[in-house]
């Protein structure tokens, strides 16, 4: 009796003649996931198998795949000569002692004498004569046991099914560059980009010494959480100092945020178009703070030339937001009490609705040009 | 690098170390051993109980309960000396103090904060109206953490005694313990000390108790440290507080008078139209607080590290809390401009007048400068 790990895939399925490039992504991202521990990986009709790990790693292959995007379900699985004897000794042993179940048997293995609907039918009623408690229930078990007869004369017996974290394998969907601030929303908006198939690279900006390095430790820890979900990432690191002390020096300090944004989506986009990312990913939503209206995103979005912007919480409340960035595990870290670059130097009144023409007028102010350069020049790579 | 954070934890001394390796290589058994080699240490350590309370009291009226820090002593000292009637503690306490007493509250007791003086030290008549017969502890930290001013607590004590004399009088030793002369009176019940903050270890402090006081255990088990405080003692570290502290209560006086004569020179250093002092004349020379106007506090931290010099903003036991602005300081009476550019600048005995005039001039350059680019 060997255990296994039964790993089905959601929507690859559905590719044609690219199918199997989706599923080479698909299988090295499981085996990142699973770096560091011993396994081996099998795909077989329609499905994968893991095999060959300790017992005892069981659940943590289970925690660690459940972060893979491409996985729909997942069993952990017994695996046993095809022998209903065999089979009916590992269904003992997985099955639950009371209440309702059904046994639901798939066989690929047509050699074996008896077809499915017949084994289903013998293990259910040795395992009702074994355990008086049970209860037969077709329509809504509480347990469904599932057999699976292969091809090579083994069956693997499982109990239920464990929810993957769905989607596309990461790196079939092109990369983006996602800014990440040391709040909620964005790691958020990575994520769920992420789970459409595309490879993410994080930027954050920083406003050392008026910021401190917990700020950025945490922004690391962000990424870490996220590049859990992402294969890994590598977070870009800029130095935004210089550009805040001008804007206060030069310009009206109600369009600090404004302008400090438009700065931020200039450095994005050229850092993204020199690491081959195709469009911009933030965590705005809708309304949400004062630069976050349609005029805010309307005066970011504008200096942005040659790359989609990609908003994927537009349409979400701060609490479907914190929802998901709980599930995700970032939120702990997220709530953390320190300062990102935004909130030094900020105005009592920011402009909640920007004119192009009143922000031109203030950008003019500046030498933005040489006010990039020096930023990209400070830029740091952290790989994660 | 020159370092001014004294305040938050000092350099440990390297000739105590070197002589405190034995215990940690060849003196390594568990002195609630019976054999000979556990019993010669248990013997030892019972000797190094004895100095230790004698450096601040007399040793036949009081003992020494290690803990593992000075947090750990000011824990057993409100919790286990404060579970009734009502707490009476000051607006300028340290955390590990100020927190016992919240949760004290959370746990039904009836908790009372006495106001401060504009220096940092407690208005002792706020501090007594607040005594009555049903207060069981009151709790007065002897140097404020954040100004250095000085609690005279061996008289606060007494008129404590005096209005209600069943009340047990606790006090935080910390920023105190072997820098400023004191001894303690029969008035004070409890003394927290910490090893670290003289040159010893993280790791190890200790809640000085007056011998006759019964104290329930903060920590239950093998019944070590008279029974207040289980756990295999820190050998290692208990010897390293004890060798540190000799020699800081050997050089107490002169000790003193240099580091008041550096806070001094540093007062006379600082550009006036830039910082404002905050820290009282008379309080402990080792701590100077000072307000920079119009800058972050923490701008600053990080910009003189940039330059080789290291400071506090604070009490570095609550930069991580989620309120921005010092507590004690706006108990102070500290606002406006000042409450976000407050920096400590804290010495110990090893500092010298060229670091003092260089620090100076870097925190003089630094504030102006960034003055300039905030204007």
């Amino acid at each position: 009796m060997e255990k296994v790990i039964i790993v089905r895939y959601s929507e690859i399925h559905l590719k044609g003649n690219n199918r199997g490039y989706f599923e080479r992504s698909f299988a090295e991202n499981m085996e990142k996931a699973l770096r560091g521990i011993k396994h081996e990986i099998r795909k077989h009709s329609g499905r994968y198998l893991i095999e060959g790990f300790d017992d005892e790693l069981t659940d943590e292959i289970v925690a660690r795949l459940s972060k893979v995007f491409g996985i729909h379900t997942m069993s952990v699985a017994i695996s046993v000569k095809s022998d209903l004897d065999e089979i009916f000794r590992a269904a003992c042993k997985i099955g639950p002692d009371y209440g309702t179940f059904k046994v639901e048997t798939h066989r690929a293995d047509k050699k074996f004498p008896m077809n499915s609907m017949e084994i289903s039918a013998a293990i259910g009623g040795r395992l009702l004569d074994y355990k008086p408690e049970l209860k037969v229930d077709i329509h809504n078990p509480q347990t469904v046991i599932g057999l699976d007869l292969r091809e090579n004369g083994t069956t693997l017996v499982f109990n239920g099914m464990i929810r993957g974290a769905g989607g596309m394998p990461v790196g079939t969907a092109g990369k983006g560059m996602l800014l990440i601030s040391g709040g909620i929303d964005s790691p958020v908006a990575g994520q769920m980009i992420a789970k459409r198939g595309m490879k993410i690279e994080c930027v954050h900006f920083h406003s050392y010494p008026y910021t401190n390095m917990q700020a950025r430790e945490k922004v690391e820890e962000l990424a870490s959480v996220l590049a859990g979900y992402t294969c890994g990432t590598n977070l870009h690191i800029v130095k935004v100092t210089h550009i805040q002390e001008e804007i206060h020096k030069k310009c009206n300090g109600e369009y600090m945020v404004t302008l400090l944004r438009r700065f931020m989506m200039r450095i994005a986009e050229r850092l993204a178009l020199r690491h081959g990312c195709q469009c911009l990913i933030t965590g705005e939503s809708l309304g949400q703070v004062a630069s976050q209206t349609i005029e805010g995103m309307t005066s970011s979005g504008s200096v942005v030339e040659k790359l989609p912007i990609l908003r994927p919480l537009c349409g979400f409340d701060k609490n479907e937001i914190i929802e998901r960035s709980r599930a995700m595990g970032a939120y702990e870290i997220s709530i953390r009490p320190y300062e990102d670059c935004c909130t030094v130097f900020l105005p009592r009144h920011p402009v909640i609705r920007p004119k192009m023409e009143d922000i031109l007028a203030e950008e003019a102010k500046l030498d933005v040009e040489a006010l990039i350069d020096e930023a990209l020049a400070s830029t740091e790579t952290v790989k994660l | 690098m020159i370092y001014l954070d004294n305040a938050a934890t000092t350099k440990p001394y390297a000739d105590c170390l070197e002589r405190a390796g034995q215990y940690l290589i060849e003196k390594y058994y568990n002195p609630s051993a019976l054999y000979a080699e556990g019993y010669n240490l248990h013997r030892e350590l019972a000797e190094t109980h004895r100095k230790m309370a004698a450096l601040i009291g007399n040793n036949q009226d009081y003992s020494v309960i290690f803990t593992s820090c000075g947090t750990e002593a000011d824990n057993q000292a409100l919790f286990c000396g404060g579970r009734r009637g009502n707490v009476v503690t000051t607006s300028g306490e340290h955390s590990a103090v100020y927190s016992c007493a919240a949760r004290l509250k959370e746990l039904g007791v009836e908790v009372r904060f006495a106001a401060l003086n504009p220096d940092g030290s407690v208005n002792a008549d706020s501090l007594l109206s607040l005594v009555d017969d049903k207060t069981s502890l009151v709790s007065v930290i002897h140097v404020n953490n954040e100004t250095g001013a000085i609690n005279d607590v061996n008289a606060l004590a007494k008129t404590v005694k005096a209005k209600n004399s069943r009340a047990l009088f606790h006090s935080d030793g910390v920023q105190a313990f072997g820098k400023i002369p004191f001894r303690l009176s029969p008035a004070i019940d409890m003394y927290s000390v910490s090893a670290h903050k003289i040159g010893a270890l993280k790791g190890t402090g200790a809640l000085i108790k007056r011998k006759s006081l019964v104290l329930a255990p903060y920590i239950y088990g093998g019944g070590q440290e008279e029974g207040l405080r289980s756990g295999t003692e820190n050998v290692f570290g208990i010897k390293m507080f004890e060798y540190a502290a000799v020699k800081k209560y050997e050089n107490l006086k002169d000790n003193f008078e240099k580091v008041r004569a550096l806070n001094s020179l540093l007062r006379s250093a600082l550009d006036n139209g830039l910082f404002k002092i905050l820290s009282p004349e008379n309080g402990s020379p080792y701590i100077l607080t000072v307000g920079a106007y119009g800058v972050r506090g923490e701008t600053i931290l990080h910009e003189v590290n940039d330059k080789g010099l290291i400071i506090g903003t604070g009490s570095a036991c609550s930069s991580n809390s989620k309120l921005r602005h010092s507590r004690v300081m706006q108990a102070c009476g500290v606002g406006g401009e000042l409450i976000d550019g407050i920096l400590r600048l804290s010495f110990c005995p090893e500092n010298t007048e060229q670091e003092i005039l260089e620090a100076a001039q870097i925190l003089n350059s630094t504030v102006k400068n960034r003055r300039d680019k905030m204007a």
